[in-house]
C-alpha cells in the first residue's frame, strides 16, 4: 500500500475515530514495518471495537512481528471467544504453539484451521509436521542440538563452551511450513542449515513475509529455539531495506549486513520473506556473508524455485 | 562554510566508487555535513538510511545482540554504508565496485569522532 493510501486511511481515522479504517491502516502499517505505530491504531482499534475478531486479530499479528508472543496468544484466544470458526487465529495460534513447543495443542489448532479451510495447503503440510513430531517426542528421549546464544559468545569467544549440549539422537524439532522436504528424513526444516553452519558459532533461518520462521533454527544455551523470537525482531530490517529502496534508485536490496556488539548479521531477500544469519563477532564479516550466499541457495532449492 | 565534519567526509569521499558522504542526525535523518557527488539524492539517502540504521539498532537491541556499529546495504545497482555514535551517523553512499573491506576500517575510524 503506498503512502498515499496510508495518509488517505489515516485523515479517515483522524474524521472519524470509529470508523472501522484502523484495520486497513493498521495492516498497511504492518507491512510497511512501522509496527510500534501500527500497535498504536491497532491497540486503540481493538478498544473501541472490542467484539470485532478482525481488530483483534490485526493486534495478534503486529504482536508476531513484535516478538511479543503471549500477547499474540491473549488476541487470538479473545478472537476464538468471539468467532470460534476464525480460521487465522486458529492458524496463528498453531503456530505459535508449535515454535513454544506445545505440540498438542498445535495439533488441535491447525487440525480446526483445516477443517475450516481445506484448501490450504500450508496448513495441511503444518499439521502433518506437527504430528510426525509428536510421533518423534514419543519415540525418543533424548535430541540434540546446537548451543548457541549471546552469553556464551561473550563469555567464550574461543568457542569451546558452544555446542557443547549433543547428543546421539536426530536434529532439534523442525520449524512449520516444510512440506517440500518431508520425505528426506535428514533435511528437515530446522536442521536446513546446519551443514552450512558447521563447526562455527553461528545460527541461520529463512522467514517468510509476515517474520515467522519456516525453516532453520537459532538455539539458546538453554536448548530453547529462539528462531521465532530473533526472526521477528531482526525481520523488520529488511522491511525498512525494501521501503528505503523505493526512494533510493539502486534498485532491489541484495543484502544487509550489520555488526553488533554480540553477532554480526546478515540478511537477503528470498521470495516473500528474508534470509537471516547469524554469527558471534569473532567471527569474521566475509565468513557470514559467504554462509547467507551458500543458505540462500540452499533455501531457493528448498522453496523449489526461483528467490 | 565548512564544518567540523567537512574532514571526515572529505577523506571518505576520496575513495574510489564513493558518490557521497554525510553526516546525518540520527533521530531525524537530517544532513549536518555533506560531500556529494553531483546527481546524488543526499536528502533521500540521508533521511532513508538513517531510518534504516535507527531500525537496525533497535532490533538488534531487542534480540539481545547488544549496539550496532556498522551496516551495509547491498542494493542492485549500489551500496550504502553506514557508522555512527548516538547522536550522529555517517552514510556513505558508494558503487558496486567500492573497496568495502577498505571502506569499513576508514567509516569506523571517523564515526569515532562522531558525538
Amino acid at each position: 500500500m503506498a503512502s498515499d493510501d496510508i495518509r488517505a486511511l489515516s485523515e479517515a481515522l483522524a474524521a472519524d475515530p470509529a470508523s472501522l479504517a484502523f484495520v486497513p491502516l493498521g495492516e498497511a502499517l504492518r507491512r510497511r514495518g512501522d509496527l510500534e505505530v501500527a500497535l498504536r491504531v491497532a491497540l486503540r482499534g481493538a478498544e473501541r471495537h472490542g467484539t470485532r475478531p478482525d481488530a483483534h486479530d490485526l493486534v495478534a499479528r503486529i504482536a508476531v512481528d513484535l516478538g511479543d508472543l503471549e500477547r499474540a496468544i491473549v488476541e487470538w484466544e479473545t478472537v476464538l471467544r468471539i468467532d470460534p470458526a476464525h480460521a487465522g487465529a486458529r492458524k496463528g495460534l498453531g503456530f505459535i504453539c508449535f515454535q513454544l513447543g506445545r505440540l498438542e495443542e498445535a495439533a488441535s489448532h491447525l487440525s480446526v484451521a483445516l477443517s475450516l479451510s481445506p484448501g490450504d495447503g500450508s496448513l495441511a503440510a503444518a499439521l502433518q509436521t506437527v504430528r510426525d513430531e509428536l510421533a518423534v517426542r514419543e519415540e525418543s528421549s533424548g535430541r540434540s542440538t546446537m548451543q548457541f546464544s549471546r552469553e556464551a559468545m561473550a563469555a567464550d569467544p574461543g568457542g569451546a563452551a558452544v555446542r557443547q549440549r549433543q547428543t546421539a539422537d536426530p536434529p532439534a524439532r523442525p520449524t512449520l511450513g516444510l512440506a517440500a522436504v518431508r520425505e528426506q528424513p535428514d533435511a528437515d526444516a530446522g536442521a536446513l542449515f546446519d551443514d552450512l553452519l558447521e563447526g562455527q558459532r553461528s545460527a541461520a533461518m529463512l522467514l517468510d513475509g509476515d517474520g515467522l520462521v519456516l525453516a532453520g533454527r537459532y538455539v539458546s544455551a538453554d536448548g530453547r529455539d529462539l528462531a521465532a523470537l530473533i526472526g521477528a525482531q531482526l525481520s523488520g530490517v529488511s522491511d525498512e531495506a525494501t521501503r528505503a529502496m523505493r526512494h533510493l534508485g539502486l534498485g532491489g536490496w541484495r543484502q544487509i549486513v550489520f555488526e553488533t556488539e554480540a553477532a554480526s548479521v546478515a540478511m537477503a531477500p528470498s521470495r516473500d520473506g528474508v534470509l537471516l544469519v547469524a554469527a558471534a563477532r569473532p567471527i569474521p564479516l566475509g565468513f557470514v556473508r559467504r554462509v547467507l550466499e551458500r543458505a540462500l541457495a540452499r533455501a531457493v532449492e528448498w522453496l523449489g524455485g526461483a528467490a | 562554510m565548512s564544518s567540523v565534519f567537512s574532514t571526515l567526509t572529505e577523506s571518505l569521499i576520496r575513495h574510489r566508487g564513493v558518490l557521497g558522504a554525510m553526516v546525518v542526525g540520527l533521530d531525524d535523518g537530517l544532513i549536518v555535513e555533506s560531500t556529494l557527488q553531483i546527481g546524488v539524492n543526499g536528502n533521500a539517502f540521508a533521511a532513508l538510511t538513517a531510518s534504516l540504521y535507527r531500525k537496525a539498532r533497535r532490533s538488534a537491541a531487542a534480540a539481545g545482540f547488544g549496539a550496532t556499529g556498522f551496516l551495509e546495504l547491498t542494493a542492485e545497482q549500489g551500496r550504502v554504508c553506514t557508522a555512527g555514535g548516538q547522536e550522529l551517523v555517517l552514510v556513505v553512499v558508494c558503487e558496486s565496485r567500492v573497496n568495502v573491506g577498505m571502506l569499513r576500517v576508514e567509516l569506523l575510524r571517523a564515526a569515532e569522532q562522531l558525538p
